[in-house]
């Protein structure tokens, strides 16, 4: 708490200082941060590996973008919708995916991640197919840079509160007691299914609300960001970060945002550069950045 | 109590349990003893619920229990300990207990931190106290020696206030030194609390002085049923396999 409040009064302040480009990547980092957390608690409470969020993703901003250009809803009302079909989304898929585990639960996810892909990469009449939905009108105060900033700031500290509240509760440590021994977990009373379910929902919710704010930053929406490749972007940015922590997917997408931009704007080897960077955090910094403060989190 | 009737149970073309049948009366010490493959940890795992029967039923108190899960069965008053201890090891001795209480309550929700459930917590102390593990409440469960991490298991599946306790191989892994203490243990604090008691167990001496009634199991059939120094004396339980008057479990 000592280190974080004084954090989040210089992510307040940053942009009063900054130029609009710095604002907007760090933007594009909040909104990677709360599809990485989201991904997280499925990686790390559950221990399950999805390859497919970015299924609930893409369905949070097409939502979204669907509402604003085919409804003409204001931009910003378009959020709970987004939240909540995400989440039924992640329902649907959650109910056969979870009663899987290990790979089958990896490919299953991925399967109807890529599935949904194809439909909105075809769907020309209803998703623009894969011109996607350019030039989303947004108003209020996501217009600007900052605001969008702020909105993303936000809805990021929200979704993390909402975690560290989860991760302490008796629901979060029945996710992980189903993770650590599900025989065990059965015998004092807890239904695993159930329990994953719930937790597969909670994420595909979270991550629909960082769709949402994709289409804010981009001012469109793809297929792209339901694509295997935005999938990876979040287990990554878990990696880097060090899923064990709750703080570990923000800073992993944070850190891969920024670096992204810097390496960029240098070289076109970006991937290799971002290659050997999780060469080396995975060989020598297992438990990634925020593992590197060397305290353990007591999540186990 | 407990009743099993006619129960079948295959795993593809093997005859796990063959029309397997036994009652575990109330108030009992009840221990199921075979060799390995005999059917006994398959039987437990129908009794819990985690195997579905093929045929025959399982009744508990003259309810039909085997078409239910695992959770559903453990809150009719079923507690349940198995082979290996089973903790959740990323928690502390405290914390299992803790989510044990609400978890057979049906109480996991999000409204509140697990710590702020003082209740639970005053009742995981004492659950603490009863097997002796007051002193590494806050100590990972992953960090406790196999005897702890067997008694904290045992307190879990005490804590749901079960009528029938369910434990499979109990002493499976601990010393000579330590299956005595936790005989020991088992004895005192199941009779104390009036519990009813199934076990299974390969330690002889261990069978002989904890059970009022022994089930012999064999190639997943009912070899012989009856009290402790009938079984040693059965003729058909020390051809099959008994050696010097002794069962071997």
């Amino acid at each position: 708490m000592r280190v974080w409040l004084p954090a989040l009064l210089v992510l307040l302040l940053l942009p009063l200082f900054l130029p609009r480009y710095p604002v907007e990547v760090l933007t594009q980092g909040f909104i990677l941060a709360l599809f990485a957390s989201a991904f997280n608690l499925v990686f790390f409470q559950l221990g399950l590996l999805s390859f497919g969020h970015a299924a609930f993703f893409g369905v949070g901003a097409y939502t979204a973008a669907l509402l604003v250009t085919k409804a003409g809803w204001p931009y910003l009302l378009t959020l709970p919708a987004a939240i909540v079909i995400a989440a039924l989304f992640a329902l649907g898929i959650g109910f056969f995916s979870v009663r899987t585990s290990r790979i089958y639960f990896t490919m299953l996810t991925l399967a109807f991640a890529q599935l949904l892909w194809a439909i909105v990469h075809k769907w020309y009449a209803f998703t623009g197919g894969d011109n996607g939905i350019p030039g989303i009108p947004v108003g209020g105060f996501a217009a600007s840079a900052t605001g969008l900033y702020y909105l993303a700031l936000f809805l990021l500290g929200t979704g993390l509160y909402f975690l560290y509240r989860l991760d302490r509760s008796p629901f979060g440590y029945a996710l992980r007691a189903v993770r650590d021994n599900e025989a065990r977990a059965e015998a004092i009373g807890l239904s695993p299914f159930g329990l994953r379910l719930s937790g597969f929902v909670i994420s595909g919710a979270l991550a629909g609300a960082a769709g949402f704010l994709q289409v804010a930053w981009q001012r469109s929406a793809f297929p792209d960001f339901l694509y295997w490749t935005k999938s990876a972007e979040a287990i990554i940015a878990a990696i880097l970060g060090g899923s064990a922590h709750l703080l570990g997917p923000t800073i992993g997408a944070l850190a891969f945002v920024e670096l992204g931009a810097f390496v960029q704007a240098r070289t076109e080897y970006w991937p290799l550069v971002l290659g050997l960077v999780l060469l080396f955090l995975v060989l020598f910094f297992p438990r990634g950045l925020a593992g590197l403060s060397g305290r353990r989190d007591a999540r186990g | 109590m407990l009743e099993v009737r006619e129960v079948t149970k295959r795993f593809g073309g093997f005859l796990a349990l063959n029309r397997v049948s036994l009652r575990v009366e109330k108030g009992s010490f009840h221990a199921l003893v075979g060799p390995n493959g005999a059917g006994k940890t398959t039987l437990f795992n129908v009794i819990v619920g985690r195997y579905r029967p093929d045929g025959g039923e399982v009744r508990l108190k003259g309810e039909r229990i085997h078409h239910l899960p695992t959770p559903r069965i453990v809150r009719l008053g079923v507690g349940v300990s198995f082979q290996r201890a089973q903790a959740f090891l990323s928690m502390t001795a405290r914390e299992n207990l803790m989510l044990a209480l609400l978890g057979l309550k049906g109480g996991v929700h999000m409204a509140r931190p697990l710590a702020a459930f003082e209740a639970e917590a005053a009742r995981a102390e004492e659950l603490l106290g009863w097997v002796g593990l007051e002193g590494v409440a806050d100590r990972p469960a992953g960090e406790l020696p196999l005897g702890d991490l067997k008694r904290l298991d045992i307190a879990m599946s005490l804590a749901g206030e079960p009528e029938l306790l369910l434990l499979d191989e109990p002493l499976a892994g601990l010393s000579r030194a330590e299956r005595r203490q936790m005989v020991a243990f088992i004895e005192g604090l199941l009779r104390r609390l009036g519990l009813t008691l199934l076990f299974t167990e390969h330690d002889t001496d261990a069978v002989l002085r904890l059970a009022d009634r022994i089930t012999v199991l064999h190639q997943g059939e009912v070899l012989a049923e009856g009290e402790p120094e009938e079984i040693k004396r059965d003729p058909r339980v020390i051809e099959a396999f008994l050696g010097g008057g002794h069962a071997q479990g």
